[in-house]
């Protein structure tokens, strides 16, 4: 027998019992939350400039907000370390200047999440995953930062499933949802220089969320066959609520660099998609959504008697983007093959992004 | 926020949001208020169907806007 590894010597039924007790306070999405204490919340607060007490975010019609405090708890329990607290706090911020979360989109049957886009040095200081399984599980900063805004969601603000979070069927990013941009395989500028900031800053991006779409497409060289299939994941009739919707596709670095060796930039990327995420007036009608709610301006048939025109009647191939600019671009995952994603972005956007800069310590 | 202006008012929602109805109603500071509840769904209803579903409520709708 192998001598007993180092552990430390830990009663593990008071430790099991307390986490019982957060589970029966409701205060947990479903997996176990780490313990807080006064000493805990202070070694997170110290990580910030903000007062406790300042307002992050508030839902008037909830008359609820969620205070730094109130952030920093969850950040804790959702097993953040201290100094992931900065990135926290700037996710608020990105999240209120967004502006869905206000207006209670968690609340809604859509289902979405918020999706964090992390850039900058921070990411390599606290060890924020941009290559392999990007989406996926296995990074502490990644997992505990997105989880932080969904236990601030159900514990600050009250949005439990099925009582004042109606969604019909959620989806996978409401347990956590943050990556980091891929910026040292990216042949561009990384996506927050692209919007003003300096390189040496950090920042995050707040997107509402409804689906991660993947691209297979290992097969070509030919930028404008692996724009083209991009192009008709961003168009499925399927995510046509509203008019138009918008996108973030997170190209692989082998897509990122398929394109650049062509030519071109992200700005070509964006025009293609753009002009070619498009629909026949036939296949809008196949599924009744060739026309728009006069009320509403949600899309259903022309046959319903509240139908009015959309506002591009008079074509039939029919744009799902409502301008070149309600496509982001950024570069996420491993450069080992040809994949990529549309992050399905829920609006008719067309806006700059929403990002909030990270304060340094 | 009609009845706190002074307006009679009825809430209708389909059986699926009865919990959630619940909910913001407790948040807003009047647990117990009455809805009027009707078959879900509705969005895709055809406008002869959406007139038999108001039928069979509106008398309840006329109960609770009459309500002392």
């Amino acid at each position: 027998m192998s001598a007993a590894p180092d552990l430390p010597v830990v009663d593990a039924e008071e430790i099991r019992g307390l986490l019982e007790d957060y589970y029966a306070r409701g205060w947990t999405d479903g997996l176990p939350v780490m313990p807080v204490t006064e000493s805990v919340l202070a070694g997170f607060l110290a990580q910030t400039s903000r007062d406790p007490d300042e307002v992050l975010l508030d839902m008037p019609h909830l008359d609820r907000a969620c205070t730094v405090r109130l952030a920093a708890i969850n950040a804790a329990m959702a097993g953040c370390r201290p100094e992931y607290f900065p990135v926290v706090v700037a996710a608020w911020s990105a999240l209120k200047a967004e502006g869905y979360v206000p207006r209670a989109i968690w609340q809604s049957t859509t289902g979405t999440a918020s999706i964090l886009l992390v850039n900058g040095p921070i990411r390599e200081r606290i060890g924020l995953n941009s290559r392999s399984n990007v989406f996926g599980s296995g990074f502490r900063a990644n997992a505990t930062i997105g989880r932080a805004i969904r236990l601030t969601a159900i514990n600050a603000f009250g949005l439990r499933p099925g009582e004042l979070d109606q969604g019909t069927q959620g989806n996978p990013a409401k347990y956590s949802a943050c990556i980091a941009e891929n910026e040292e395989e990216s042949p561009w500028p990384p996506f927050h220089v692209e919007h003003g900031f300096e390189p040496q800053a950090s920042t995050v991006t707040a997107m509402t969320m409804r689906s991660v779409a993947h691209i297979e497409a290992r097969h070509t060289q030919v930028p404008e066959q692996l724009a083209l299939d991009i192009a008709g994941t961003v168009a499925r009739t399927g995510a046509l609520i509203h008019e138009t919707i918008s996108a973030c596709i997170a190209l692989g670095p082998e897509h990122a660099a398929l394109f650049s060796r062509a030519g071109w930039g992200k700005d070509d990327v964006r025009r293609f998609v753009y002009e070619h995420a498009v629909n026949s007036r036939a296949a809008l009608a196949a599924v009744g959504k060739d026309a728009v709610s006069g009320k509403t301006r949600w899309r259903l048939s022309s046959a319903h008697a509240e139908s009015v025109p959309d506002s591009t009647a008079d074509h039939d191939a029919v744009k799902v983007l409502n301008s070149e600019r309600a496509v982001e671009i950024i570069v996420a995952g491993a450069h080992n093959a040809g994949v990529s994603a549309v992050i399905e972005t829920f609006g008719p956007r067309g806006g700059p992004p929403a990002i909030a800069p990270i304060e340094s310590s | 926020m009609l009845e706190q202006a002074g307006v009679p008012a009825v809430s209708l929602c389909t059986d699926a949001f009865v919990v959630p109805a619940r909910a913001m109603a407790d948040v807003l500071g009047h647990p117990g208020f009455e809805f009027v509840t009707i078959p879900h769904p509705i969005a895709s209803l055809t406008p002869a169907e959406i007139e038999a579903t108001v039928q069979q409520v509106v008398s309840d709708v006329v109960r609770i806007l009459t309500k002392p």
